[in-house]
């Protein structure tokens, strides 16, 4: 079993990079024949991205979420299927060139760097731990895919604005659409980081002996879920729309990696569980 | 197929000299008159602001073509136009170029679906006057397979090639869904009409007209069902509406910068579509630079028109082969007319002599076995002539070869010479 999952996980970038390449000519050519095929080759991606997480989780005897880079699939997944059930719900075919993107850069390093963790602490086995992980990956999918729509909106609001009508001006949906997806998704992220806080907040004093309410990470992650709360509260409030809550999208996403980048690179923290 | 064609349009003559020849559908009615006298046996006429054209049949097959021009040029009594003004067209040429036209890809805006139902027209018109025959019916049918096929199978008519039109194409990439939104068109002219009842078709929540003029402003809300907004309220009333097109012929700017930042103030940074169709300017071009406000002129929107008109010369060559491909299916059928005469003699010969045969023997035997003989002899006759009819049929279909078809029917008629054949009989 354990080839299997070395095979699959040297393919996973593979077949998200074949996925990025049919969906970006797609974008280009917008042939009708690709518009199924490329459906297909996500389709077929993903199934294979889950049998992998599968075969993971039964033969080291945890999920994937246990190290940075184990994550970081979990992650890729997440995200290509957030964008799977976009696609089909909303029958939006040219964003996925821009959101695949992001899965593969996250597979490939999971790819690269991932190692076969057998022995996990016992805390880590835990089930509060499970839905503590999902519930703040899925989060920060949100808030992922929210930055990629928001980019969309800029981009193409200038190219309207500067009244440059080539290819991507056509192969882009609206700005009222593409906002609408950055919001939802934004507002997605935003309520399953707060789910991801809460279980942290009651499971995380009694797992872990060393726990600080002043630890770094949870700093930063309080940080990011205050600056997305607080842009959400003022879009209610006092309209902020358009342009505006775009920047705001992106400047989230980026102060989010940021933030990561920092705890990751300290490392004092006790919310490293793999050393 | 002796089909003729002539031609006066946007390659030969000014839109002067068009509008000259342009005939009425009473002036078509009389003209077909004048042409079926001795000119043509069959045909169609077709007028528009683009082209005057001339199809048929002619009754004598050494016609000269000129003749059918001098009967159209003395007819609208033109100065300023001669032959050298039309184009000529025969047989498969006649044919392309009527398709060429059908398809749009003659047209002056390349693509342009109107012609369909002016063809349509032209063609009915035809046929009410018993001026369309088997012939010409076919090739109208084809013709109009070609226009749809055109339009259903390639995108030689997709995208805006108006101003009117690129506004729209613009406000959609703005508002996911025009139902929601309301929109208000300054300017109840052309430009403002079409821009109308662009927005109608596709759905606008909310529509209002203002106009200087109320009784036009009436009309043309009374066109789209949309509202009035009287023009001397316009200001105050602006930022109620999403999307805002000028087509007015006032000489000055009506919208400055400064009533437009006023009306995003009160907007509260929802966005506004300005799209100015008016020529000069209604709107200050300034108010491009406000946020949330999105502001398009004639000259950006011809843009948008360009780059529609180069997708659409790409599409030429498909539509082309869809011409191609339907000529074929036209000149097989029309091959087929040519060897159906010598089927059919072939088979009246070889029924004849089994009638004959069976008359001879029908008192010698019982009635009974006549029947019999006569069902026997007539499946005889259908299973030995059915190859070579069906081969014949293929070779004509086939189109390739017109000799080859000639000479077969040739042959064909000389073996058997049915008429020959019964003289000897005769004369024996």
């Amino acid at each position: 079993m354990l080839e299997t999952i070395h095979i699959l996980n040297f393919l996973l970038p593979l077949l998200y990079a074949a996925t990025f390449a049919v969906y970006l000519t797609d974008f280009y050519k917008d042939k009708p024949a690709l518009h199924n095929i490329k459906r297909i080759f996500l389709f077929v991606t993903l199934l294979i991205h889950t049998i992998y997480l599968v075969l993971w989780t039964i033969h080291f005897d945890h999920p994937p979420i246990t190290t940075k880079f184990e994550i970081f699939s979990v992650l890729a997944f997440s995200i290509g299927f957030s964008y799977f059930l976009i696609e089909l719900s909303t029958d939006i075919r040219a964003t996925g060139t821009f959101i695949l993107a992001i899965s593969i850069i996250f597979q490939a390093l999971s790819t690269v760097f991932i190692e076969d963790v057998i022995n996990v602490p016992e805390v880590l086995k835990n089930r509060l731990l499970g839905l503590h992980v999902i519930s703040a990956l899925c989060g920060y999918t949100g808030v992922t895919i929210s930055a990629v729509y928001a980019l969309l909106f800029t981009v193409q609001y200038k190219r309207i604005k500067l009244n440059q009508f080539g290819l991507v001006f056509n192969r882009l949906p609206s700005l009222e659409l593409l906002e609408r997806l950055a919001v939802s998704s934004v507002m997605v992220g935003f309520a399953l980081l707060t789910i991801a806080i809460l279980i942290g907040t009651i499971w995380l004093p009694s797992a872990f002996p060393d726990f600080s309410y002043l630890d770094p990470k949870l700093l930063a992650t309080g940080l990011v879920w205050l600056f997305y709360g607080a842009g959400l509260i003022v879009r209610l409030t006092s309209g902020l729309y358009g342009k505006k809550f775009m920047t705001y999208s992106i400047a989230g996403f980026i102060i989010a990696m940021i933030s990561l980048g920092i705890t990751g690179i300290i490392g004092s923290t006790f919310h490293q569980f793999s050393k | 197929m002796n089909l003729i064609g002539t031609s006066i349009n946007h390659h030969t003559a000014t839109i002067e000299q068009r509008e000259a020849l342009h005939l009425s559908k009473n002036e078509m009615t009389e003209f077909i008159g004048i042409l079926r006298n001795n000119l043509l046996s069959d045909g169609f006429v077709i007028s528009t602001c683009n082209r005057t054209e001339i199809f048929g049949l002619p009754v004598d097959n050494n016609l000269d073509i000129s003749k059918i021009q001098d009967a159209l040029l003395s007819y609208k009594h033109v100065d300023g136009l001669s032959n050298n003004n039309f184009l000529n067209f025969f047989s498969c040429g006649a044919v392309k170029h009527l398709f060429s036209v059908t398809s749009g890809i003659d047209s002056l805006i390349l693509g342009d679906s109107q012609i369909h139902g002016q063809m349509k027209d032209a063609f009915q018109l035809s046929v009410d006057m018993n001026f369309a025959g088997t012939i010409m019916r076919r090739i109208f049918d084809t013709a109009t397979r070609v226009g749809k096929r055109s339009i259903t199978e390639t995108e030689i008519g997709e995208g805006a090639v108006s101003v009117s039109y690129a506004a729209i194409q613009v406000v959609e990439k703005i508002f996911a869904n025009l139902q929601n939104r309301s929109a208000i068109v300054i300017g109840a002219g052309e430009t403002g009409e079409l821009a109308a009842l662009h927005l109608k078709d596709k759905g606008i929540g909310n529509l209002a007209i203002s106009n200087r003029t109320l009784s036009r402003a009436e009309e043309l809300a009374r066109k789209v069902y949309g509202e009035i907004v009287p023009f001397e309220n316009l200001h105050e009333l602006l930022h109620n509406f999403d999307i805002v097109i000028s087509a007015t012929s006032s000489p000055g700017v009506i919208l400055n910068y400064d009533e437009v930042k006023t009306i995003v103030k009160k907007r509260r940074g929802n966005p506004v579509c300005l799209m100015d169709l008016a020529l000069p300017r209604d709107i200050d071009p300034a108010v491009a630079k406000l946020d949330g406000v999105f502001y398009n002129d004639i000259d950006t929107l011809g843009k948008i028109i360009d780059m529609n008109i180069r997708k659409r010369e790409k599409e030429i060559p498909a539509v082309e082969a869809i011409i191609l491909e339907e000529m074929q299916n036209l000149f097989s059928w029309y091959n087929t007319l040519e060897v159906i005469p010598t089927i059919k003699k072939i088979r009246d010969f070889f029924e004849e002599i089994r009638q004959e045969e069976i008359d001879k023997i029908k008192h010698k035997v019982h009635e009974e076995d006549i029947k019999k003989l006569d069902d026997m002899t007539k499946r005889l006759v259908g299973r030995l002539l059915h190859n070579p009819t069906i081969r014949l049929r293929q070779i004509a279909e086939s189109g390739l070869n017109y000799q080859e078809v000639a000479n077969y029917t040739s042959v064909i008629s000389n073996l058997f010479n049915p008429e020959q054949v019964d003289e000897e009989i005769n004369n024996n």
